[in-house]
């Protein structure tokens, strides 16, 4: 077995195939900058899921005097909803599901409101009363929301309860739709990419049948003339997910870090060490995903 | 050393035969020369003892293997001890002479040492050494062919097929051809040419196969072209 030839004749074969070569670079690196891109999405969604979901809490709004008169018939909820809320939540029956809860009364809420709308006019218009005084309850678990729900839902005095993470989740089905469009295409592509890697190492063979002939005749053996066209394919694969690893680099570290880490600062984003840590996973995909297609192109192509 | 029994060769969709019923022994260092119409059968029959292909029916065994149950893989190496040429040389056009024949010594994964000291010798034994650094369009059709025999023979095989060797060569360059050949056979190589050239056949005065539609019509040794054609 001597490398050098087999590479010397992979240069060869690539040299004489060049167009096809670069096209099959630039499908593999469109195709994985997709797949790199889901890839990170679905962290990205991981992430924030752990870290928002932790802090979401379930909250008890009460009623104030300007809540719709269906639900809130007697008006501003009085001192006793504010009791019977606490007995309920200390309850043997709820006490085990909740982790802690507080409350939050008119002048509270009043001042959380202007400190987190402090740039909108809706500030300015908004008095105490028309805030609900409101139960902020943390969940052991947060997937347990329903059992606070129901216990409070329809209590006399009670305007809304209502799970932060119904908020939550449309902003993650958001992202997962985006995920999974990143995926479809990156799956559409790859697919061409599979064709275009097949017809390209069919083509080299042609290219190359002279030679092919004579080498089986002088008792090559299979893997010899094959060999320098699966790493005609490989090569490209490989130099393809490269760049793809390359462009997820480039996104990280100017879009998210650059960009939309320094828009959102209480938002942890995924970072650099997250792409490094998927571009060998890129690398596999491009090369294994050309090897096997290469593979079975050539193996099409020449019987013994 | 090629021993063919009761071999027939029908292609899909062909009207008759390509093959039917060919027996024959041929043994070390013996020459032969396959004679017959186009269509006969003679490039099938090469074919088959190159194993290009497989008959239908009936056996070959060629050094000892048996060609009809030989795996796939093994077939690369058993083409090894055969060296082969063409009517037309099957150069690659864009390597020289050397290059060429170094090229069927690369490929089996011979050493570049190897190459290095076989490659010159066998360019002297068909005396083209001053011409090792040529591509083969700058070679006479005589020249292509000796480099062509080079490379069948660079790596010593028990036997070399030649299917019409001297087809497009005129008769002075032919007999040129033929006695290289005969240096070959001499030293050892079972020689097999398939040829229509009725002179090279009338002089050689060897063992003559003579196939028509797919079977042997006449075996004979120290034997002339014959009456068909």
């Amino acid at each position: 077995m001597r490398f050098s030839f087999v590479f010397s004749e992979m240069g060869i074969a690539i040299k004489r195939n060049l167009s096809m070569v670069i096209s099959v670079i630039l499908v593999t690196f469109i195709s994985l900058t997709f797949v790199g891109t889901a890839g990170l999405l679905q962290q990205q969604i991981g992430s924030m899921k752990t870290y928002w979901y932790d802090k979401a809490q379930v909250a008890i709004y009460l009623c104030t005097k300007t809540s719709p008169a269906e639900i809130c018939p007697q008006g501003e909820a009085s001192k006793d909803v504010q009791v019977t809320v606490t007995e309920r939540l200390k309850s043997t029956t709820l006490a085990p599901y909740i982790d802690k809860y507080y409350f939050e009364n008119h002048a509270q809420a009043y001042k959380t409101f202007q400190k987190e709308f402090k740039d909108n006019s809706v500030a300015k218009y908004v008095t105490p009363e028309q805030l609900n005084e409101t139960f902020w309850v943390n969940l052991k678990d947060p997937n347990q929301a329903p059992i606070i729900i129901e216990s409070f839902n329809g209590l006399s005095g009670v305007e809304e309860v209502k799970d932060q993470r119904t908020y939550l989740d449309q902003i993650f089905s958001i992202l997962n739709i985006a995920s999974l469009a990143a995926l479809s295409i990156a799956a559409l592509m790859l697919f061409s990419a599979v064709l275009l890697i097949s017809t390209t190492i069919r083509l080299s063979a042609v290219m190359r049948r002279r030679e092919i002939g004579i080498m089986r005749l002088v008792g090559a053996s299979n893997f010899y003339i094959q060999l320098p066209f699966i790493l005609e394919g490989v090569v490209a694969g490989v130099i393809g997910s490269l760049l793809a690893g390359g462009a997820i680099l480039g996104i990280v570290q100017v879009f998210v870090q650059g960009f939309l880490a320094k828009q959102l600062p209480f938002t942890s984003f995924v970072g650099i060490p997250d792409a490094l840590a998927l571009l060998p996973l890129l690398v596999l995909a491009g090369g294994g995903l050309a090897a096997i297609a290469a593979a079975a192109a050539i193996r099409r192509y020449l019987r013994v | 050393m090629i021993s063919i029994s009761q071999v027939s060769k029908q292609y899909k969709g062909a009207p008759r035969a390509a093959l039917e019923g060919i027996s024959l022994e041929i043994d070390k260092g013996e020459f032969v020369f396959l004679v017959g119409a186009s269509g006969s059968g003679k490039s099938s029959l090469m074919r088959m003892i190159l194993r290009e292909d497989i008959p239908s029916s009936g056996s070959i065994h060629v050094l000892g293997e048996n060609l009809i149950g030989i795996p796939n893989r093994r077939v690369p190496h058993f083409r090894r001890k055969l060296g082969v040429v063409f009517q037309d040389f099957r150069l690659l056009p864009n390597k020289t002479a050397a290059q060429n024949v170094a090229f069927s010594l690369e490929v089996i994964g011979k050493s570049k040492g190897f190459i290095a000291e076989a490659v010159p010798d066998v360019l002297r034994l068909v005396g083209l050494e001053d011409k090792a650094n040529s591509l083969p369009s700058e070679l006479s059709g005589g020249e292509q062919q000796r480099i062509a025999l080079a490379r069948a023979i660079v790596n010593k095989p028990a036997i070399l097929l030649a299917d019409e060797p001297t087809g497009n060569l005129d008769p002075a360059t032919s007999m040129d051809i033929m006695a290289l050949l005969d240096r070959i056979n001499l030293s050892g190589t079972t020689i097999v040419m398939a040829t229509h050239d009725r002179g090279i056949v009338d002089r050689g005065q060897k063992r003559v196969i003579e196939l028509s539609q797919g079977k042997i019509i006449r075996d004979a040794r120290g034997a002339s072209y014959g009456e068909s054609e």
